[in-house]
């Protein structure tokens, strides 16, 4: 893989994408608020980003890193962010924390960032908080999901330089129950990572669940470590206890291979209600193929057929002539980052740190999945992604949503304080 | 719950045979040239690629893919033998380890660089798509196939190193190199040839891995590799006997751990190597030396 | 004679370097040679036990993570106090090198290096279930560095700066010990014993019991190692006990030289340096990390720092014949 400082290669296609881009987002790129006023911005605006790019999920840094380059290139062809040029800087994140510490220092104090994104494990996350704050660096989170990062590191401790834009925990369990309340299932179970994001969205999909009915009762669940590739075993425990709904946060190379495994079993014929909350992912349906079955319901933090509107679609359609691929979630988390930074400086007229957040909080802006808002409390961006039924189209050569549920985020995401009635839904 | 255990049963002795095609290279390997070689599980992982690359360029035709992949890898481990490997094995234990370490970060990123970071799907074998129904419940075909393949590579590998001619000298030149050596025996070509083997057995693992776990990611030799050291250590290092009995061990415990023990983790699996490293250190089925 | 002398006013120098950067550098500066100093402190201890009793270890991580868990716990459950936490690092680390050590030590070479593993890789599934203690996969978070309260007044750490002697201070400490215990009679016998094994036991001496000394005081380093990283990263996270990150002392110090002193002070530089600027040109720096491997396993037999003393002994061989 190529390094995302961009190549001469690169500056060629993305002439070539100027004038395409120029015509299909006009609005995004008006100069607009106070820079409109004051254009005094000083030097280059400087993105460090990070995501994993070795080992098992080394895909979803390849994903993330499609997104950062359109969305430079397209910035850059449209005269930079509030008129000054921006630069963007790729590093391998890996899995572990002190990594993802390490390269936020270098980003920051050795190559100057100005804004940090990226991000995908919740660990990594949940340390990096603490060294944000140190930093004083806007850090735009665009993969990990854990609700603790947003409630209790933004909310209660008030480190207000961590943002997310995408959906949290949230969306994989209380929005999945949502979807489940209005199923005929009784009996639920789950095949679940083996960590915190497994344990904590079941939990929460169960809490939720019991709010709205209380006739349904959980009675198996099977976790499986990370790194399995042999759910048989899982397989049959779940088939034991003869379920009727089946819940499964899996995902990535983990999700397809158990649909795999499960789908030989003849699992799916036996439970008929499936549901997995990150299984719109690009990297899960094309790996699945056919093998993952109709009216199987999937979520996930964006999927491309939605908003079925024009910025999207026109925005679906770059992506595929720059890429040749449709874009993962993570791609357009990656990508929306870097509106979301934008729109942010040119309304504060400033790249500084508090200003930025004092832009950021509350700030409303477009971007391909959508109208999203960054709650002031948390800095939880709020926007809608669709849970679906999966349905064969000649059009694809991967499963889509068919039929979809649109759950509003307001609806379905926990909301500050937090702690006590209320704050949980159904509200 | 006869179902159930059934089911178990045959899940464990899948899991179990397949750590044995990828643990039995592993074990050769350390029986005759007293290397723990790492990079095992990177040969594995080329073995999955390479014979997706070839499914994929010859028609969907797995079989022939599993045939010309493999090979391909053995040229690898014949270039990591004849060029570094060989000049380290009088070297202390810690070099070798470091060698082989290399050489999974090496091709960790080789495989990224020419299949991608993203994860690929890949497709069922063909012919050995479907299910059969065991007491009521589906039971893959190609799980039924792994099971029966281990025992085969098993029984051949004896017959191989028991009954032939060169299996004997292979025998020979494991337990006294210097002897072998003195009786003409030309040891440097036979360690570079036992190495492709054993290459070739990981290779051969990955290439059934391809339907077996349906998905090809870089790094995926890493999440093998410890399994099959455990096994390898239980069985009794360098034994294949034991290799073959500690992975069927290893796969039924952690099927019936996993059904019928909530909290089952590979904790218990990291116990039993301890207790047998300190009880009995040769392993389970290996002779005291 | 000389040779001594010039040892000791290479270790002058580069305590004067280090303390000039904690004067006049930058964050991150600071940083990596914070990481520098306690992946040293991390090798050297553990070469205590790979170069002079040549045992190779699979499992010091596991002792890194008692440390880092030990002070991470203490610190956000009891006293926040610097030292407090370090003692309870250490006192974590010393038993669990103790219990483990005990069982280890009884074999040594590849089965040494299993054993070793599989307890190192048991404490690892062990932190990574007990959720409700170490936070499962999301470990330890939000560990502060308080002020080090010596009584009569108290210094500021939470500045890199600051910490940064704090770093520096254990570190020479570390050196200094460490070489105080392979000069003594002790380190003496365990040197013995990687020659001829069979003689020391000839001679009277429990080689089980040296073995073990080497690894409980070895794991304590390690364990000292992951208190001061934790503080540094102000997390600790159960990868810290995988057998993926006991290999960081394995390499660094063959990459330095297992039979110098100096050698795993070097090779923590070396690994560290290496990575950042690798990465600062490729995305991958696996490959080239393991290019370099390769010639430094098949090029420098005996380390950077073997070689580099090996050719200075050659050049001085050389002109004294002229």
């Amino acid at each position: 893989m190529k390094k995302t400082k961009m190549s001469r290669r690169d500056f060629m296609k993305a002439g070539l994408l100027t004038t395409a881009a120029a015509a299909l987002g006009p609005v995004a790129f008006k100069p607009t608020g106070l820079w409109a006023a004051t254009p005094n911005l000083k030097g280059p605006i400087k993105v460090g980003y990070q995501a994993v790019l070795s080992g098992t999920l080394a895909g979803y840094g390849a994903f993330h890193n499609m997104g950062v380059i359109l969305a430079t290139e397209e910035i850059n062809a449209a005269g930079g962010i509030a008129g000054v040029k921006l630069e963007v800087e790729f590093r391998d994140s890996t899995l572990a924390a002190p990594e993802a510490i390490k390269n936020a220092r270098y980003f920051v104090d050795s190559w100057g960032a100005d804004f940090l994104g990226g991000i995908d494990s919740s660990g990594q996350a949940l340390a990096l908080a603490p060294v944000m704050a140190e930093l004083d660096r806007v850090l735009m989170v665009t993969h990990a999901a854990t609700e603790k990062l947003t409630e209790e590191h933004v909310f209660k401790k008030g480190i207000k330089q961590v943002f997310r834009i995408c959906t949290p925990t949230y969306q994989d369990s209380n929005a999945a129950a949502f979807v489940a309340k209005d199923l005929p299932v009784k009996t639920w179970s789950t095949i679940s990572p083996k960590y915190e994001y497994g344990y904590t969205c079941w939990e929460m999909f169960k809490n939720t669940l019991t709010k709205f009915r209380s006739d349904v009762s959980f009675i198996a669940d099977s976790w499986a470590p990370f790194g399995t590739t042999d759910f048989r075993a899982h397989i049959n425990t779940i088939l034991d206890a003869k379920p009727q709904g089946f819940y499964s946060t899996e995902w990535a190379g983990e999700l397809i291979s158990m649909v795999k495994q499960a789908n030989q079993a003849g699992f799916f014929e036996k439970v008929k209600h499936v549901m997995f909350p990150v299984g719109a992912a690009m990297d899960v349906l094309e790996g699945c193929g056919p093998e993952l079955p109709d009216n199987v319901w999937i979520s996930g933090r964006y999927f491309f057929l939605y908003p079925d509107d024009r910025r999207n679609n026109d925005w679906v359609a770059r992506f595929r002539k720059r890429w040749d691929h449709y874009p993962a979630y993570v791609s357009e988390t990656a990508y929306s980052t870097f509106y979301a930074f934008k729109k942010a400086v040119e309304e504060s007229g400033s790249k500084d740190t508090a200003k930025v957040i004092q832009a950021l909080e509350g700030m409303t802006f477009e971007s391909p999945a959508g109208k999203r808002v960054f709650r002031k409390e948390d800095h939880q961006a709020m926007y809608n992604v669709p849970w679906g039924l999966t349905v064969s189209n000649p059009k694809y050569p991967f499963k889509v949503m068919g039929k979809q549920i649109v759950i509003p985020a307001g609806e379905c995401f926990n909301r500050p304080p937090f702690e006590g009635p209320g704050t949980k839904p159904p509200f | 719950m006869l179902q159930s255990i059934v089911h178990v049963c045959l899940a464990g002795l899948s899991a179990g045979m397949f750590i044995w095609l990828v643990a039995s290279g592993l074990t050769l390997i350390f029986g005759v040239l007293r290397v723990l070689n790492f990079a095992h599980g990177s040969f594995y992982m080329l073995g999955a690629y390479f014979c997706y690359t070839f499914l994929r360029f010859m028609g969907e035709n797995f079989w022939l893919g599993l045939l010309v992949g493999p090979l391909c890898v053995c040229a690898a481990g014949f270039a990591m033998e004849r060029f570094f490997l060989r000049y380290v094995y009088h070297l202390a234990l810690p070099y070798q380890l470091l060698l082989t370490f290399a050489f999974v970060l090496l091709f960790d990123d080789l495989v990224k660089i020419f299949w991608g970071a993203g994860s690929i799907g890949s497709p069922a074998a063909p012919g050995l798509s479907g299910s059969i129904s065991v007491l009521g419940r589906n039971f893959p075909v190609y799980s039924l196939f792994i099971i029966g393949v281990g025992p085969l590579i098993a029984v051949a590998m004896w017959v191989f190193l028991e009954r032939t001619w060169l299996g004997c000298i292979i025998r020979a030149a494991s337990s006294d190199r210097e002897m072998a050596s003195a009786i003409g025996v030309r040891v440097p070509a036979l360690y570079t040839g036992v190495f492709m083997f054993g290459t070739w057995l990981g290779a051969i693992g990955g290439g059934l891995a391809v339907p077996y776990v349906g998905l090809l990611t870089p790094g995926m030799g890493e999440t093998i590799i410890i399994d099959a050291f455990v096994v390898a250590v239980i069985g009794g290092m360098g034994s294949l006997k034991g290799a073959f009995l500690g992975a069927l061990v290893i796969g039924l415990l952690s099927s019936f751990g996993t059904r019928f023990i909530p909290t089952f983790d590979m904790f218990l699996t990291f116990i039993l190597m301890a207790v047998i490293l300190v009880w009995r250190p040769q392993g389970l089925f290996g002779e005291s030396t | 004679m000389v040779h001594r002398y010039l040892t000791y006013g290479l270790y002058g120098a580069m305590a004067a370097v280090l303390i000039g950067i904690g004067l006049f550098s930058g964050r991150f500066m600071l940083y990596m040679t914070m990481k520098v100093m306690i992946l040293a402190i991390f090798a050297m201890g553990y070469n205590l036990l790979l170069g002079r009793t040549g045992l190779l270890s699979f499992g010091h991580a596991a002792f890194y993570a008692a440390g880092a868990y030990g002070l991470g716990l203490v610190s956000l459950h009891l006293s926040s106090h610097p030292l407090l936490g370090i003692f309870a690092g250490l006192a974590a680390a010393f038993v669990m090198a103790l219990v483990i050590g005990f069982f280890c030590v009884r074999h040594t070479e590849i089965y040494f290096a299993m054993l070793t593993l599989a307890f190192g890789m048991m404490v690892f599934s062990l932190i990574w279930n007990l959720r409700s203690i170490t936070g499962g996969d999301d470990g330890l978070v939000g560990i502060m560095r308080a002020p080090l309260d010596l009584g009569f007044f108290s210094i500021p750490l939470r500045k890199a700066n600051h910490y940064y002697f704090f770093v520096l201070f254990f570190f020479l400490l570390s050196i200094f010990l460490i070489h105080r215990i392979r000069q003594s009679s002790f380190g003496l016998i365990l040197a013995g014993i990687h020659e001829n094994d069979r003689r020391i036991e000839f001679a009277g001496i429990s080689l089980r019991n040296y073995r073990l000394a080497a690894f409980v005081i070895s794991g304590v380093f390690a364990g000292l190692a992951g208190t001061l990283g934790t503080l540094l990263e102000s997390n600790t996270a159960p990868f810290s006990a995988h057998w993926s990150y006991s290999a960081q002392p394995v390499l660094v110090s063959l990459i330095g030289g297992i039979h110098t002193f100096a050698g795993p002070m070097v090779g923590g530089l070396i690994f560290i340096v290496l990575r950042e600027i690798i990465e600062r040109f490729t995305h991958n720096w696996m490959l080239w990390f393991g290019i370099i491997l390769l010639v430094i396993i098949m090029g420098f037999r005996g380390g950077v720092v073997g070689a580099l003393s090996g050719f200075a002994k050659q050049k001085k061989t050389a002109s004294t014949e002229i």
